[in-house]
């Protein structure tokens, strides 16, 4: 029982913490596209809840920048519509980029799609019910799933259409809302960003780690206090499981503690044991834990979607190393009793 | 005495329990001495403090006056920190009701004793092991103490009570759960290693059939000691 008590803190713990690695790491796609430097609009620093808009036609001009190699117009946009019959909500993201052989095959099919062609994440698929193959009625454009990436997250699924689709399918008109710089090897990022801004006034330029982090910082900021308040309900709660069953123990056997102060056993070793007794339950719950949330984390993610979770081994490590000092504190109270236990207590039939 | 080396001694040990209208005296004023190879046994109704002089010998108790001297080491005037090296070091328990842990096996139920005292390791299991064949035990050893007849129980009590060489034994009613058959086993086993290896023994009981193996008798009554025969 005690066991099982301190395996479902760390259960809670570890599910609540990988849940927040998921869902904080959702944004790094936006390092995994095919550049190295963001242009955006002054003041927007978070695509997916500030708009961006920049003048068309800019590319050959930031092009001219020394290190950069190729300047990406990306539209991008957020359309609501109707998918056999169910409301969608998902972020359309378009390089206009000519496909083919030069790009990575992982980046083919996750970003760029061929014309008609759409590329969605795993959540949205799920959600939606759509495979690759399935057609897709955005507003009356249909568009053929070609890829699924693998990951994706509650807040924001994300979509990719090929450039030359994006204004009939995004709809924005002469605007670009952002440009993607790919950079020369050895290129000065800094310089870089600095003669964008120059290049194109009115506009802020960032790296895709720091674009991809100013992401993650709203992620953090929401979820932070929640995750850390239910991982400190789940330590108590851990803790509580694994002092009071010690403490039981320790009144059940309340005897046998009386026969070893009757044999000469010292405090300490009377403490030895009540530590050890408690150091294996913290122990053989936290392995049970760990595994159960590795196990509950893989099967609740195919079920639910949203559910984007990261396990980390060092997340695995740092919940087990404080499950056993939470079983050392839990050790104090039993240890404090055994002080009262009358050796005496052993004649009495 | 009997004019071997004295390895116990008590002086006016008295215990009184409670005061004014409700005191009690449970243990008034007694002395006795008891010398290596020796078994004393104490008798006495039930309520006549037997036992409790059994804990003040033992260290379990504090007395209210007196003294108890095991091995020439005035043990009631050590502070209570330096009582359970006494226990460890020179004094076995057997008990009524055995008080083996049930969990655990006859050996690690001897083998425990010597962990308390700091023997650990291969040299707990040798020592324990001699210990119990000598109990008549060896066919018992991987036993759980629960599975154990009541006589094999109180055998293997018996040879955790001597696993750390005590030069004193202290028993109470080690025979009152036990039928004649197995009775008698115990009280060959318990002056077997008295015997072979002068220690002292004190052992309360109601139990007549004790007197077989005593060397001597005190009797107790409402705490004081009434009369000492040789048995």
């Amino acid at each position: 029982m005690s066991v099982a008590g301190s395996a479902c803190a760390v259960l809670l713990i570890l599910l609540v913490a990988s849940l927040y690695r998921g869902w904080s790491t959702a944004s790094s796609v936006l390092t995994r596209l095919p550049g190295d430097v963001w242009v955006a609009q002054a003041g927007t620093r978070d695509p997916f809840r500030s708009m961006s808009m920049l003048p068309s036609g800019a590319a050959g001009r930031l092009e001219q920048i020394s290190g950069v190699r190729l300047a990406i117009p990306v539209f991008a946009r957020r359309i609501a519509f109707t998918q056999e019959g169910r409301d969608v909500d998902v972020y359309f993201m378009s390089l206009d980029v000519p496909t083919g052989p030069q790009w990575p095959a992982a980046v083919r099919s996750s970003f760029l799609p061929p014309r008609g062609g759409v590329a969605v994440d795993q959540v949205l698929a799920q959600n939606a019910g759509l495979h690759v193959g399935d057609e897709l009625d955005v507003l009356g454009r249909k568009l053929r799933i070609t890829g699924i990436r693998p990951g994706g997250n509650p807040l924001y699924q994300l979509a990719f259409v090929n450039g030359a689709d994006a204004p009939e399918v995004l709809r924005l008109g002469d605007v670009t809302s952002f440009y993607l710089l790919s950079l020369a090897n050895g290129a000065n990022v800094a310089a870089v960003a600095r003669a964008s801004e120059a290049a194109l006034p009115g506009t802020e330029a960032s790296t895709s780690a720091a674009f991809a982090a100013a992401t993650a910082r709203l992620v953090n900021e929401g979820f932070l206090p929640v995750v850390g308040a239910l991982v400190a309900i789940g330590f108590l709660v851990g803790g509580a499981v694994i002092g009071l069953t010690t403490y039981t123990a320790t009144i059940e056997k309340a005897r046998d503690f009386g026969v070893l102060k009757a044999l000469g056993a010292s405090d300490g070793f009377l403490y030895r044991i009540v530590v050890q007794q408690s150091l294996i339950v913290g122990v053989a719950g936290a392995t049970l834990g760990i595994g159960a949330a590795a196990l509950a984390a893989s099967l609740i993610e195919r079920r639910v979607p949203e559910f984007v979770t990261e396990l980390r081994v060092g997340d695995a490590a740092g919940v087990f190393a404080i499950t056993l000092l939470v079983s050392l504190v839990a050790a104090y109270l039993p240890a404090h009793r055994i002080n009262h236990i009358d050796p005496a207590i052993v004649f009495r039939a | 005495m009997t004019g071997r080396t004295s390895l116990l001694q008590v002086d006016g040990l008295t215990k009184v329990f409670g005061a004014g209208r409700t005191e009690v005296r449970a243990v008034d004023g007694v002395s006795f001495t008891t010398g290596a190879g020796e078994i004393t046994l104490v008798m006495g109704p039930s309520g006549s403090g037997k036992t409790t002089l059994l804990t003040l010998i033992g260290g379990l108790l504090r007395p209210s006056s007196g003294r108890v001297v095991i091995e020439g080491v005035e043990i009631t005037s050590l502070p209570s920190r330096e009582l359970p090296r006494v226990r460890r070091e020179s004094v076995g328990f057997v008990f009524q009701t055995f008080n083996l842990l049930e969990s655990l096996t006859t050996l690690e139920n001897v083998e425990v004793a010597l962990n308390v005292a700091g023997v650990k390791g291969a040299e707990a299991r040798a020592r324990a092991t001699d210990l119990l064949v000598a109990a008549g035990l060896e066919t018992r050893l991987a036993f759980r103490a629960r599975d154990l007849s009541g006589g094999e129980k109180q055998r293997v009590s018996i040879a955790r009570a001597l696993a750390n060489r005590p030069a004193l034994l202290l028993a109470d009613e080690p025979t009152a759960n036990l039928d004649s058959l197995h009775g008698g086993e115990v009280m060959d086993v318990l002056r077997n290693l008295v015997k072979e290896d002068d220690r002292a023994a004190v052992v309360v009981s109601h139990d007549v059939r004790l007197q077989r193996i005593a060397d001597r008798v005190l009797r107790l009554e409402d705490g004081r000691l009434r009369a000492v025969a040789a048995a």
